[in-house]
């Protein structure tokens, strides 16, 4: 895990942080555990060895000769086995001085005497050893010492009593425990880990729909944010919906803007330009400067109002424009204002969804454009079809007009060029056409119509 | 033919007046949508320019007023704001045509004529009954090849005639169509003009029916 990854992923952070605590508490409750166990088993193995203590304190006798005898075999037929894992053995410890030889000891033995260490007992101690045993195993190893005033000798004994048991005993329950609490506390920390990366997960999955609905606003499926959102993101969702409405409030106003900007201006230019053809007569030259200029200022004004619009437009996130009633609509204008000319527009059927990635009032001048175009150059048909790709959207548009040839249509695609004087027109209309397309990532293309005439392309982002 | 010109810029109003006039139409003006609406909702216009931007109302409500009310004289919107989407509202208000500003008086001339054209059902802007030919392009009466010389308000009964031909028109029709507004009206004068139109045109064009009013047709 890299540092940036750690810095940038809330999901590796809740993870970390919730694994560490998991796998901490694991260990010390499985330490915790094991430890109490063992002590547990300890304390098991030396009562046991205590009973048998016990037993042999009680069966010790001495005889005539005050030797040390065993009234009767200890109960448990283990210390009968040899090297069984079990053992007692009786040590004299005469007056305190010389440490004892085995007096006595368990058949299990055999033909070794268990070596406990030196060691002064009170009578009534018990003391607990670790010694080596037979077959040099390890032994734990519990003593007492019994002393005998009277003896049938007459003479004081002092006994010292070991029973021991294989150190093994204890150890194997131990580490069947053991194997057994790890299996356990791995399997709850596993169940933990699945639950905590199902929690950052679950916890998380309203910053993944809210990635989703962003990708849609981004992707021009939706105009803001939707979908019910926890309370804890709620807040950014709103704020966000403000921006993007504030957004598209600043484009319409920019558009107001320009509107009210282009009002301003041609109304004067109207009347300049009417006063000037009135005055057609007095002085011909200057009428003709003036309506000269005028239709430059026009141009100034038309195109860069286009730019600033188209400029507005494109940064508005979520735009999407159904592309039938836009044709439909602008097939009704050109239908009234190329009345006189009889000219059947069709439209080819193409499937109701198709939609635009962007505003439909920048469909409505790309297309209002190059379908006027076609309206006045066509003879008599005009036909509109459409289709996508899934991600781009073609509408072509056909005239049986004249054409252009090549170089015809490389000029007019230019700014301010015009394929005929003759038709009324700013000349600007396919130059705008394409500057809009290309915000949009998309493109003009004037090609041969199987109607005869001219063929306009408008590739342009579909919504899928 | 009766044109109403609804304009708020004031230069620009008395331009369009003085131009349309001169064209022979008779003009009335209104220079903002509320003037626009009831003049347009009360008077038989045969034509209207009707820029967008007026105050008190919008030219498209004042439009979409006189369409629910049924009236349907030929509307031509004059606006500065050459969108798409303003053409495209402007046509779905009901608007016949459109024209951006700035224009050529010519042009929007020729769309009047275009409008008023097709409102009465005449594919050709030149209107022919018998030997009488009428050019609408430039307001020319001919017969036989001799060019009429007419006044502008015979001319007007002439066209507004030639326009409802083999219709009975009535006198009260005529001189709704061819006074302006602000015109002092007598009735009595559509005999006069009607009497000197009779006297330059070929006998029996122009028909009396009796207690209606005139008609004009070839089949007399």
């Amino acid at each position: 895990m890299t540092l940036s990854a750690w810095r940038h992923s809330l999901r590796i952070r809740l993870l970390a942080g919730t694994l560490f605590w998991i796998f901490g508490t694991i260990l010390v409750a499985g330490w915790g555990l094991s430890t109490l166990f063992r002590q547990h088993v300890e304390a098991q193995f030396h009562a046991e060895l205590r009973t048998h203590l016990d037993q042999l304190t009680a069966h010790i006798t001495l005889d005539a000769q005050g030797r040390a005898q065993l009234a009767l075999p200890l109960s448990d037929p283990r210390f009968g086995r040899p090297y069984s894992g079990y053992y007692w053995q009786v040590d004299d410890m005469g007056q305190g001085a010389t440490p004892a030889t085995a007096l006595l000891r368990s058949r299990s033995l055999w033909d070794v005497a268990l070596v406990a260490p030196v060691d002064t007992l009170q009578a009534g101690d018990i003391h607990v050893h670790q010694v080596v045993g037979p077959q040099g195993k390890r032994l734990g190893l519990v003593e007492r010492s019994v002393r005998i005033d009277d003896g049938p000798d007459g003479k004081p004994h002092t006994l010292r009593l070991l029973a021991a048991a294989d150190a093994d005993l204890m150890a194997e329950p131990v580490s069947r425990f053991n194997g057994a609490l790890w299996l356990a506390l791995g399997v709850l920390g596993a169940g933990l880990v699945l639950a905590a990366v199902v929690q950052v997960s679950v916890g998380l999955s309203p910053l993944r729909a809210l990635r989703t609905a962003l990708a849609r606003v981004r992707g021009g499926e939706a105009p803001r944010l939707a979908g019910d959102f926890p309370v804890e993101v709620a807040p950014l969702v709103e704020e966000f919906n403000t921006v993007l409405a504030h957004n598209a409030d600043v484009v319409e106003r920019a558009r107001t803007h320009a509107g009210n900007l282009a009002h301003a201006l041609k109304t004067p230019l109207s009347v300049l330009a009417n006063a000037a053809q009135a005055k057609e007569q007095q002085d011909p030259e200057l009428a003709r400067l003036v309506v000269e200029q005028i239709g430059v200022a026009r141009r100034h004004v038309d195109y860069h109002l286009s730019r600033a619009q188209a400029a507005a437009t494109t940064r508005v996130p979520g735009a999407k424009t159904v592309l039938l009633p836009v044709v439909e609509g602008l097939v009704r204008v050109m239908q009234r204002i190329h009345a006189q000319r009889d000219i059947a527009i069709t439209v080819q059927p193409w499937p109701a969804a198709l939609a635009f990635r962007g505003e439909a009032q920048d469909l409505q001048e790309m297309l209002g454009n190059l379908l006027d175009n076609a309206c006045k150059w066509a003879a008599h048909r005009v036909e509109i079809g459409a289709h996508t790709d899934g991600a781009t959207l073609t509408i072509a548009m056909d005239d049986d007009g004249p054409g252009l040839d090549a170089t015809q249509r490389e000029a007019v695609l230019r700014r301010g060029v015009r394929a005929d004087e003759q038709v009324p027109g700013s000349g600007l209309g396919l130059a705008i056409v394409d500057d809009l397309a290309r915000l949009y990532g998309g493109r003009v293309e004037l090609l041969d119509s199987p109607l005869g005439g001219l063929r306009a392309a408008l590739t342009l982002p579909a919504v899928a | 033919m009766r044109i109403l010109i609804v304009e708020d810029e004031p230069t620009l109003q008395s331009q369009l007046a003085q131009s349309v006039r001169e064209a022979g139409y008779a003009v009335d003006v209104a220079s903002n949508g509320v003037d626009a609406h009831f003049q347009g909702d009360t008077e038989p216009y045969d034509a209207v320019v009707l820029d967008l931007g007026l105050p008190q109302m919008d030219g498209i409500t004042v439009l979409r007023k006189w369409r629910a009310s049924g009236r349907s004289m030929p509307v031509l919107i004059l606006t500065a704001r050459d969108g798409w989407h303003e053409k495209v509202s402007g046509i779905d208000a009901g608007a016949d045509d459109y024209l951006t500003k700035p224009f050529h008086m010519e042009e929007l001339l020729a769309r009047l004529r275009g409008l008023i054209r097709r409102a009465g059902g005449h594919a050709s802007a030149e209107l022919v009954c018998g030997p009488l030919t009428l050019d609408t392009r430039n307001s020319r009466a001919v017969v036989d090849g001799q060019t009429l010389t007419l006044t502008s308000h015979e001319y007007r009964v002439l066209a507004y005639l030639m326009h409802h031909r083999d219709e009975v028109v009535s006198r009260s029709d005529l001189v709704e169509h061819i006074y302006a507004q602000d015109y002092d009206r007598d009735s009595n004068t559509v005999e006069v003009f009607i009497a000197r139109l009779r006297k330059k045109l070929p006998a029996g064009l122009i028909s009396t029916v009796r207690g209606l009013g005139y008609r004009l047709s070839a089949e007399a």
